[in-house]
């Protein structure tokens, strides 16, 4: 071999004695490199691992103490888990018994069981379904469902879940409230019927008397003194009191009668309306706020409250110069009114009383004492508040609120 | 460049032309890794330039055509590393058409910093592939070497013109019709 084959070996040799080193410490460092990632991953791993626990037992947690019955049921509505409250709502344990979706159905709802789980089928889900079970104890119950669909990764449905609420209590109160209502709506009918046939039954006796006290004062006037005849007066005075107090039981007994709808109107129009009705004596002046809201109420029924409360206001002015001023204030839920005037005021003592029907402060005749009634059951039935306030001799002010979200 | 493209070039060398031409086109080289290559390893490209310009000078063979013996040399090497890669494929111009959509992907999977040339199918229908080569290194040559060796590796023939768009050979576009 000559020198120069023998110098081209060594270095040949010499490069590949290098490469193998090179290669060596890049492998070398490949490895650690594996290393670190193998050990970064398995950190990470392990950090998964317990993220999966505790969300799985967070999962169970849920699961376990969710209030409302949950049941997985397959697609072929097959029970496959379901947690306690199921359990006692539908009566079986899981581990002691297979059961279908449609024996726990009412055998009246069969049909209706089977339209809503092939809506849930096409749909995804089914919500708000309410539906009477029979459960495997035999107890027949109504509950109230919402029911999804579980799909995989693949978006494929695997299983059904649903939270089932025993609602059978609820739908009895529901239908005794119901039946209370009915039956409260009947007597209330029956009350109004009453009142009616009472005020015209009491009024026709008592027009047979006042015409009977005529004839007897016509037949027997030159014969009568003085005296008597004062009595016969009083006599009919009173005659007129008694058809006044029955008319005012009639008044009382509609004053809330549903036959008028809610209306929004403008409360300006309602109190001078009320105003026109009335007779205003030349020595009294009313002066009404503008810039008086629009509310929600029925509009014959708050005429009338204005109208008796400015009436009120008239009839017993005892001042030459009569003010009466009707007025507004805007509260947060609430419109405010008021009717005030400089007449001869309430005592204290009478403040609650004269709401009460038939009790007029006055010994006045034409006092029927309904009007502040009928002004105290139309302002509550508007869902508001009547009160008054007064200084004896100075006058007395009415107030009353309106809801606003009527 | 990766490694395993030198350590095959020397192999090829040595088998073809004896230690005696690879020893001296190596010595005749200014090589920063004294030509001491291992397929781990990633070297310049301008080694593989300077070898290939010395090995031409040496032998007389011009440099394209050690590049395509040598491009045609290297499918050897993938079919013998990556077999179940080229399993995959049915016929030559499926498996040349889906080398940037698949193969270099791949790739880069496993060799994240490998500098590799872009291969844009321009037409492709049952027999004909029109693709547009891009690669600073103008090694297109050596890609026409592999492409005769995948139709070998399929058993088919074709004929594969190479037009160079650019005159240094960096943008190339290759007709390629099975026959």
């Amino acid at each position: 071999m000559s020198d120069q084959e023998i110098a081209v070996l060594k270095r040949a040799l010499q490069r590949e004695r290098l490469a193998r080193k090179k290669a060596e410490s890049i492998l070398e460092q490949k490895a650690s490199e594996l290393y670190d990632t193998s050990q970064e991953l398995k950190k990470s791993n392990l950090a998964l691992q317990s993220l999966l626990r505790e969300k799985s037992s967070e999962l169970k947690g849920v699961f376990e103490n969710l209030v409302d019955a949950y049941v997985v049921m397959d697609l072929f509505g097959n029970v496959v888990k379901m947690n306690e409250a199921a359990e006692d709502l539908l009566g079986f344990r899981m581990e002691e018994e297979e059961v279908n979706l449609m024996s726990m159905a009412h055998p009246s709802e069969v049909d209706r069981v089977i339209q809503a789980f092939d809506k849930l089928m096409k749909e995804d889900s089914v919500a708000n379904f309410e539906v009477r079970i029979k459960t495997l104890r035999g107890e027949s119950k109504t509950v109230h469902i919402n029911a999804s669909l579980i799909r995989d990764e693949q978006h494929k449905p695997i299983a059904a879940q649903g939270i089932v609420r025993d609602i059978t209590e609820l739908m009895q109160l529901q239908k005794q409230k119901e039946e209370l209502l009915e039956s409260l709506g009947r007597s209330n009918e029956e009350l109004s019927d009453y009142a009616h046939v009472v005020s015209h039954d009491l009024k026709s006796p008592l027009r047979s008397i006042d015409a009977l006290v005529t004839w007897i004062l016509d037949d027997n006037k030159e014969t009568l003194d003085e005296t008597t005849l004062a009595n016969f007066d009083l006599i009919k005075q009173t005659l007129e009191k008694m058809e006044q107090l029955i008319s005012g039981i009639l008044e009382y007994a509609s004053a809330t009668s549903m036959d008028q709808k809610m209306l929004a109107v403008n409360v300006s129009d309602l109190i001078h309306g009320s105003i026109q009705m009335l007779h205003v004596p030349p020595g009294i002046q009313i002066e009404v706020d503008s810039g008086l809201p629009q509310v929600m109420c029925h509009p014959t029924k708050i005429q009338q409250v204005f109208q008796n409360l400015i009436g009120n206001a008239i009839k017993y002015m005892d001042s030459d110069a009569g003010q009466i001023h009707v007025g507004y204030q805007e509260r947060d839920s609430h419109h405010e009114f008021f009717v005030k005037d400089n007449g001869p005021g309430i005592g204290q003592e009478h403040h609650q009383t004269v709401f009460k029907v038939f009790q007029s402060v006055s010994p006045k005749s034409s006092s029927s004492g309904v009007g502040l009634s009928i002004v105290k059951k139309v302002i509550e039935f508007h869902g508001g508040k009547v009160w008054l306030e007064s200084v004896p001799d100075k006058g007395a002010t009415f107030f009353f609120t309106l809801k606003k979200d009527l | 460049m990766k490694g395993i493209v030198f350590t095959e070039f020397l192999d090829l060398v040595e088998e073809k032309f004896g230690l005696m031409t690879l020893d001296e086109i190596i010595e005749k080289s200014d090589l920063p890794s004294g030509g001491s290559y291992t397929a781990v390893g990633t070297y310049e490209f301008q080694e593989m330039l300077q070898l290939v310009t010395n090995l031409s000078a040496v032998t007389g063979v011009s440099v394209d055509d050690l590049l395509m013996t040598y491009g045609e040399h290297f499918f050897k090497v993938l079919e013998k590393s990556y077999p179940h890669f080229l399993e995959q494929y049915q016929d030559p111009l499926g498996l040349l058409s889906s080398i940037e959509s698949h193969i270099h992907v791949e790739v880069r999977k496993i060799y994240p910093d490998a500098e590799l040339p872009k291969f844009e199918v321009l037409d492709l229908t049952e027999s004909t592939l029109v693709m547009m080569y891009r690669s600073s290194r103008a090694l297109y040559k050596f890609g026409l070497g592999l492409m005769h060796s995948t139709f070998a590796y399929f058993g088919e023939k074709a004929e594969i013109e190479a037009e160079k768009i650019e005159e240094d050979g960096s943008v190339v576009k290759f007709s390629i019709h099975k026959i």
